[in-house]
């Protein structure tokens, strides 16, 4: 498995919890209150409670079910229930490695993450789901006109003047979560007719599984 | 295999109210049944129309599929005059009937699950307690619990120290004892009678035998209602499913000391329905 993008860097302020996939992989990803991200096995080492239900306490994640914190480490230091107590080292959460590049949160679940170069000029615009695999999906949007026009084939889309680059993670269960960039410096509307594009693209990609079936 | 042990113990499958309001249907161990009849005389039957045994014990009707099953328990403290016996409903859940039980056993969970009501931050300490596999009995019991609780019953005024005590009789049934409030003298009866639809879902039936003349049925109710409906949003979101018995899978503490005998009890009886086992 490769390093793959989970997210945006955008939608992950500090304090904040998500839960993501990444081949299969249930992932919890937060954002300490110093600004520190991290990626775990979603999953509390106590009683198996997901930790994306969990909440932020300082720079430590709490899980809702016990309170056990975490630091950035995945190292618990403080279980609730002894107060006075300091846990064993071996308490530890599953940690995958984690960067944020060109606002994308990347994660690697089978060594150092380490993100792509991307090609410059673009910037984050938004994430969905396609019921399809990546193949699927990267075909599927060649055929996709924006604003009447259709794109050069390519890694990035150029409709005109406006470029858009989809970045694609297999879910591990047939869907395939789409990371779109685009130009940047666009107007709303250009954004916003964009956005309709994604939405576009995933009805057409999706329609042309149901007649595959 | 495990269901095999599952077949020959006893299940709550409706209770008396809805039994009252005519036949419903139930699911029990991957099995489709009907509940029919009177209170007085229930019927329970499966869909080829082969009937089961069924007794009614603690406003609920039970049944049991295998051909040897063990002894109903007693619980003789819910039988007391004076106390007022009441079946609070059915909550479906997604999880292990053994998670759910498991989650009934636990105090620790109370500030951050039932936030002002079982508990509050920053009364978060389990004190020592006591739990333990009763050989005679076979059962498991802790006792000797005291817990911080806010709002620990509706006939509590306010916060009190609550002393509590757990008895599991068989793997999906267990007692609390803890006290009540308008009578300190005495312990309140509450019990969770949990139904296993299949191995990671079930239908849990809160039943509790309590002194207290003042609250309406319906308040008792839907206070407990409340407080399992929380439960519920945690056991959903426990992974695996199942539930771990191999000890290196999750990592306790001294506070899940009844969490610990009650995973070994399990174990030993060979009670793996809901459960997940090394070799599994
Ligand atoms: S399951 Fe996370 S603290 Fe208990
Ligand atoms: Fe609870």
């Amino acid at each position: 498995m490769s390093t793959l993008p989970v997210g945006l860097s955008r939608d992950l302020s500090a304090k904040r919890v998500m839960r993501a996939t990444v081949g299969g992989q249930d992932l919890v990803v937060w954002r300490a209150t110093n600004g520190e991200i991290s990626a775990w096995d979603n999953r509390c080492p106590h009683r198996g409670m997901a930790l994306s239900h969990g909440f932020v306490r300082g720079n430590t994640l709490a899980c809702l079910y016990h309170g056990w914190h975490y630091n950035g480490a995945g190292t618990c230091t403080y279980i609730p229930a002894h107060p006075d107590l300091d846990p064993p080292a071996t308490i530890r959460t599953n940690r995958f490695s984690v960067v944020e590049q060109d606002g994308v949160i990347w994660v690697r679940t089978d060594g150092e993450a380490q993100a792509p170069d991307l090609p410059g000029g673009l910037e984050p615009l938004r994430v969905f789901i396609v019921a399809a695999s990546a193949d699927q999906v990267q075909c599927g949007a060649a055929q996709v006109p924006y604003e009447g026009q259709m794109a050069d084939a390519g890694a990035v889309l150029h409709f005109g003047a406006v470029s858009v680059m989809l970045l694609l993670s297999p879910l591990g269960d047939g869907r395939t979560q789409v990371t779109t960039l685009a130009s940047a410096g666009l107007t709303v509307a250009q954004r916003s007719a964009l956005s309709r594009w994604c939405e576009a693209t995933r009805r057409h990609v999706e329609a042309q599984q149901e007649e595959a079936a | 295999m495990s269901r095999e042990h599952a077949l020959n113990d006893w299940y709550a499958v409706a209770d008396v109210p809805g039994l009252t309001r005519g036949p419903r249907k139930a699911r029990l161990l991957g099995c489709d049944l009907r509940v029919s009849g009177q209170v007085d005389d229930p019927v329970v039957t499966d869909e080829a129309g082969h009937r089961y045994p069924a007794q009614v014990r603690y406003d609920h009707i039970w049944t049991t599929l295998g051909d040897d099953p063990r002894a109903l328990f007693e619980i003789p403290e819910g039988e007391q005059p004076g106390r007022r016996r009441v079946p609070c409903g059915v909550v479906r859940v997604k999880c292990s009937p053994l998670r759910a039980v498991e989650n009934f056993l636990d105090i620790a969970h109370f500030p951050f699950v039932h936030t002002d009501i079982l508990g509050a931050e920053p009364h978060t300490e389990v004190m020592a307690y006591k739990a333990e596999i009763r050989e005679e009995e076979d059962e498991v019991w802790a006792t000797n619990i005291s817990f911080y609780q806010p709002q620990a019953a509706k006939s509590a005024g306010g916060g009190i120290t609550t002393k509590y005590a757990y008895r599991v009789h068989a793997p999906t049934t267990a007692v609390l004892y803890k006290t009540c409030p308008p009578r300190p003298e005495e312990m309140d009866v509450i019990a969770i009678f949990v139904q296993p639809r299949s191995e990671t879902e079930c239908d849990v039936w809160p039943w509790m035998a309590l002194y207290d003349d003042s609250s309406e049925f319906a308040e008792l109710v839907q206070f407990q209602q409340e407080i399992f409906l929380q439960d519920r949003s945690i056991l959903e979101n426990q992974r695996p499913t199942r539930l771990p018995l191999d000890p290196k899978m999750e990592i306790p503490t001294r506070a899940d000391l009844t969490s610990i005998a009650y995973r070994r009890w399990l174990k030993r009886r060979g009670a793996y329905y809901g459960a997940m086992t090394e070799d599994a």
